[in-house]
């Protein structure tokens, strides 16, 4: 319908940001100018006086979820595209993916006995 | 044909386009405060408007006119492109749903995975948005966002992959005409819905799972420092996010514009999607918060072998 008049997804995507950019305009013209006071520009910090910097997180205890994660998404990207197949490949391959996610096994058991107790979950 | 290009480009710009999908986002927002204000015992929206509907959208205009802050420490140009990227995201996404009738206004061979890339993408700008406010409130809930993301996308991805392949395509449109014929996936394939339906609880950041923005613990999580019309735009994206989940729900699995001739298939879209959003929106009236950590392994240990069976039923009984 609308892929006749050479209308498609980037096309659509530009036109969401321009009406994103005219709703940003509409606020800048209706809203007060900010009166900048030092209070104002801090970060919100639940009164503590805390510096602005850029944190950078510790997530080291979803390390291995992430792991998974990579794997994970590739079998699920070829489950999506599996489509004219057979259903006997597929199972296969989720149980390839499966019995070689196995390997990953002894990683989270060493990281449970460096810590103590059990972390990950 | 001049006429059919006025036509498409109003479809593309009033309805089912832009304006349609906007006024669809508050409407749902007022459904969803309305609806679990009444759960609660509250009364929920009741002033503006006829029974409070236009709440959403005074709220709307009220954050536009407000001072927009910025913190001298943020990095200016992610901090303002984010709300505006966010916005334009999910609206991208709405336009391969198909709304009025069994073909999205652009439709192609694998939208389906496009929308699921959009889903991801929404999440990175989250956390690009919360770490570039330099706020350590906002760091921590766009990582949390993240981690989280590293959870439910997988048994999401697996379980609408479902669908795809008893119907042999990617496209929406497609699976939606499969369903016209043949029967709704909810029918034949109800573990994936239920897996669909947690996931987007997670990837919406409703109630059980709303660990970012979880006021006790991180003030409003990656939401802290926007003010003003950055809030307005982030407000309502959430609300367009919310219509998104519902009709990927509604298009997938109850066969989206489908449904008996008595009725225009519009209607019978709103009908699905107004279930959809109610399921996701009204279940927070029901439960708490979890814990990070609880929410990954409960993904990991039950959600993903659990969408991975449904795959492999769906392999063995290809309805």
């Amino acid at each position: 319908m609308a892929g006749e008049l050479g209308f498609s997804i980037p096309s659509i995507f530009v036109l969401s940001i321009l009406l994103g950019v005219i709703l940003y305009i509409i606020g800048s013209i209706i809203a007060p100018r900010v009166k900048k006071t030092a209070g104002k520009l801090a970060p919100y910090a639940c009164g503590e006086d805390l510096p602005a910097e850029k944190l950078q997180v510790n997530a080291e205890e979803f390390f291995i979820y992430a792991t998974y994660f990579l794997i994970f998404d590739v079998v699920a990207f070829m489950l999506a595209t599996s489509l004219g197949k057979p259903g006997f490949f597929p199972i296969l391959f989720i149980a390839i993916i499966l019995v070689s996610s196995l390997v990953l096994f002894p990683v989270r058991v060493r990281r449970v006995e460096k810590d103590g107790f059990d972390k990950v979950g | 044909m001049v006429q059919e290009a006025i036509i498409s480009l109003l479809q593309i710009v009033i309805f089912p386009g832009f304006l349609f999908l906007i006024l669809a986002a508050f409407f749902y927002e007022w459904v969803d405060r309305k609806f679990v204000a009444r759960l609660q015992n509250r009364y929920g929206p009741l002033h503006t408007g006829p029974r409070g509907l236009l709440q959403p959208f005074a709220d709307f205009l009220k954050l536009l006119s407000k001072e927009d802050i910025i913190p001298y420490a943020a990095d200016k140009l992610l901090f303002s492109a984010v709300p505006i990227f966010l916005l334009s995201l999910p609206l991208t996404a709405l336009f391969c749903i198909p709304i009025i009738n069994s073909t999205a206004l652009i439709s192609f061979e694998g939208d389906l995975i496009l929308v699921i890339f959009i889903t991801t993408i929404i999440v990175i700008s989250v956390f690009i948005g919360a770490w570039s406010s330099t706020n350590r409130f906002s760091t921590v809930g766009g990582m949390r966002a993240c981690l989280q993301m590293l959870g439910y996308e997988i048994p999401m991805t697996i379980a609408m992959a479902g669908p795809a392949i008893v119907a042999k395509t990617l496209s929406i449109s497609k699976i939606v005409q499969w369903q016209t014929t043949g029967l709704w996936f909810i029918l034949t394939q109800p573990l994936g819905f239920i897996i669909v339906t947690i996931c987007f609880l997670a990837e919406l950041q409703k109630i059980p799972f709303d660990i970012p923005k979880a006021e006790t613990e991180v003030v409003a999580g990656w939401l802290t420092e926007f003010s003003g019309k950055k809030l307005a735009l982030l407000r309502l994206a959430e609300d367009l996010e919310l219509v998104l989940a519902g009709s990927i729900m509604a298009s997938l699995y109850l066969g989206g514009p489908a449904g008996f001739s008595f009725m225009p298939p519009f209607v019978w879209f709103i009908i699905k999607l107004t279930v959809c959003i109610l399921i996701l929106s009204n279940l927070r009236a029901l439960f708490a918060r979890f814990r990070i950590d609880q929410l990954m392994r409960g993904v990991w240990k039950y959600l993903t072998p659990l969408a991975l069976l449904q795959i492999i039923l769906v392999e063995l009984i290809p309805w």
